[in-house]
């Protein structure tokens, strides 16, 4: 075990954990402003960047190394993870900086608990044993419960924690239940190396599976209840809903890559051999995924929830890439990368309209929009309109990527099921826009005073709309960096 | 042999129990019931060789946390009944009915077999000392990062426990009134 690197495979876990305890420990001495909170905060995600970036150069491309008696992998995965998860926990804190502020000296724990969801997230694409990959699962799930339910000052935001809590911790059961029968099925719970769980699926032949796919389909329903595919996306609408407006992004975001990160490297890394196992599996998810978020998004009146519904149609795309196989790995980054910060905007914008503490955001918040908040309305557009797979943006790009690979891997049907449901869900993205630029207020309506949006929210929907643009534009040199980043 | 006795006799005991948890009208046999499964449970890890962790399961679990359950189930109330009455009809049928699907499509999988030819996992001994080494040598990072998890607990609890109205809105302390906690 190399000494040096050993430290180093999880400095990005160790420089926001210091700065959790620094943020924690200033704010009870000191009691700082809430500048000292941000400066501790992006010092803290800019380590952890700079440190993913660092294993990124020195790693992607290359078999992946195993540190910690096999417990932590340092690849082009999981520096990919981290270089995609520290700047989005940035954005998110920057889109949620006006709710965290007016929490008082509460503002301290927020920020701390989106710094600990990153670094459990990082955990859960960098875990390279299924012992280590549950506590990052547990770290990533139990901020996002507390944060989910932060504000208090709503009944429904308290149930939206608590319904995330419970069937989260039901879910974390069921996959620390298929990590249990994949042990009894394989000897091991560590990945790689001798022993690991793909060398011996590899190596050997299991003539009575049954223990082993028991296993793998309640790992397959842990994890996809994490990035909320049908039919185990119940929660999203009623989390995305109640919780305080201005985490939800953070939220939405956070939970796609963490969860599809490790999708990704458990299917087809670990269980890659056993690929002919659930590669059948994933395409009915991704399909039963598309069409459910695709039809419920439809009849929603309510845009939060229609945004929670579209990201459950969103999981099954990004799972469309994944019945490819490893092949399909770079095409979910590139998908997941570009749809993460544009779900990301879309909530900073509904956060801006409906309020960074209220939950609802029905869509007669959005009548007239266009005229009293153009840029907003402008934002939200280029979002909803990535989202909808227009050519020129992000979304489109990604469609293809993952579309491409489902048909390498000869799913056509999954592609002919996915790209009418793409069409269908034009109507009611197309829906909103409509409402802000067709539709003139109610009379008599309250709407919420003119949208306020803060420079974090500005920062972050200029970062998210210039994304969108670049690479859907010219989406070729990152798919082609991509390629660096399958987990090996 | 002996083992063999053992676990079925414990393990349909601890079966009994979860399911009495689940089922019991009464909170206090829930209670029961689950330390009837805790017991069985640390049965088997006896039977497995980790007596220092059926030594933990029946002090901290079936006696600390059990305490602290009914402790909650008497200030609470012991005789209130639990409202039974399901909103949706159809759930309980509907989720055995999707129970034996998963089961049928797992066997059907499987080809109708479960037992796999994998080697047991390597037993350490069940010592504090084996498993003291086996903590801090070849897990010690997963250990370490459940330091973590008590964080988010400190955090979260401190979070959410001290909220007070009106602090919210002011963003300054001195404005929320005192003893106005959220309930």
């Amino acid at each position: 075990m190399n000494g040096s690197l050993t430290f180093l495979s999880v400095a990005p876990e160790i420089a926001l954990a210091a700065a959790v305890v620094l943020l924690l420990l200033v704010e009870v001495t000191f009691k700082p402003r809430a500048w000292a909170w941000a400066v501790v905060a992006g010092a803290g995600l800019a380590a952890g960047t700079a440190l993913s970036a660092w294993q990124w150069v020195a790693h992607r491309g290359a078999d992946t190394g195993t540190f910690w008696n096999g417990m932590i992998a340092v690849d082009g995965f999981a520096a990919l993870a981290g270089l995609l998860v520290f700047p989005l926990a940035g954005l998110g804190l920057m889109s949620a900086w006006r709710l965290a502020a007016s929490q008082g000296r509460r503002g301290a724990e927020f920020i701390a608990l989106v710094l600990l969801a990153a670094a459990g997230a990082h955990l859960m694409a960098a875990a390279a044993d299924f012992i280590m990959l549950f506590i990052g699962l547990e770290v990533f799930s139990l901020s996002l419960y507390v944060l989910a339910g932060f504000t208090r000052e709503r009944v429904d935001a308290d149930e939206a924690s608590l319904k995330y809590f419970l069937l989260g911790a039901f879910a974390s059961a069921v996959f620390l239940y298929g990590v249990a029968l994949v042990f009894a099925a394989t000897g091991s719970t560590t990945f790689y190396g001798d022993g690991g769980i793909a060398d011996y699926l590899a190596g050997t032949v299991i003539f009575r599976p049954g223990v082993l796919l028991a296993g793998l389909a309640l790992l397959l329903v842990g994890l996809a209840f994490k990035v909320s595919a049908a039919p185990f996306h119940v929660w999203a609408p009623d989390v995305y809903q109640g919780a305080p407006g201005g985490v939800t992004g953070f939220l939405a975001a956070a939970a796609k890559v963490a969860g599809f990160a490790a999708l990704a490297r458990v299917l087809t890394a670990v269980l890659g051999a056993r690929a002919d196992d659930w590669v059948p599996a994933v395409a009915v998810l991704a399909a039963a995924s598309v069409v459910v978020g695709t039809l419920l998004a439809i009849v929603q009146d309510d845009v939060k929830r229609l945004l929670a519904y579209s990201s459950v149609a969103h999981a099954g795309f990004i799972l469309t890439a994944l019945v490819a196989g490893r092949g399909g790995v770079g095409d979910m980054w590139f998908y997941l990368a570009t749809y993460a910060v544009q779900v990301l905007g879309a909530f900073t914008v509904a956060a801006a309209v409906s309020g960074d503490r209220a939950g609802r955001s029905p869509l007669a918040h959005w009548a007239g929009l266009g005229r009293r908040a153009p840029w907003l309305a402008a934002a939200m557009t280029l979002m909803l309109l990535a989202m909808a797979g227009i050519p020129l943006t992000a979304g489109f790009a990604g469609k293809v990527a993952v579309f491409r690979a489902a048909i390498d891997a000869g799913y056509l049907w999954l592609v002919i099921v996915a790209v009418l449901a793409t069409v269908a869900g034009l109507f009611f993205y197309l829906r909103v826009i409509v409402a802000m630029y067709l539709a003139s207020p109610e009379e008599g309506a309250s709407l919420p005073a003119s949208p306020a949006v803060g420079w974090g929210a500005r920062f972050v929907l200029a970062v998210a709309a210039a994304a969108t643009l670049v690479f859907g534009i010219a989406p070729w040199p990152l798919l082609e960096v991509l390629r660096d980043a399958l987990p090996l | 042999m002996v083992e063999l006795v053992l676990f079925i006799i414990f393990g349909l005991a601890a079966l009994f129990g979860a399911v009495t948890t689940v089922w019991a009208r009464n909170p206090v046999y829930s209670a029961l019931g689950l330390m009837l499964t805790l017991f069985s449970v640390a049965v088997f890890y006896v039977s497995n060789g980790a007596q220092f962790v059926a030594a933990v399961q029946v002090i901290v679990y079936a006696g600390a946390v059990m305490t602290l359950f009914l402790f909650v189930i008497m200030l609470v109330g012991v005789d209130r009944a639990e409202d039974r009455r399901e909103n949706l009809p159809v759930q309980r049928p509907l989720a055995l009915g999707l129970l034996v699907l998963f089961g049928a499509g797992v066997l059907v999988a499987g080809r109708f077999a479960w037992v796999t030819g994998a080697e047991g996992g390597r037993g350490a001994e069940g010592t504090v000392e084996a498993l003291g080494s086996e903590l801090f040598r070849r897990w010690v990072l997963p250990f370490e990062l459940t330091a973590l998890l008590l964080i988010i607990a400190a955090a979260g609890t401190v979070a959410l426990g001290l909220f007070r109205r009106g602090e919210a809105e002011g963003g300054d302390e001195g404005e929320a009134g005192e003893g106005e906690e959220a309930p």
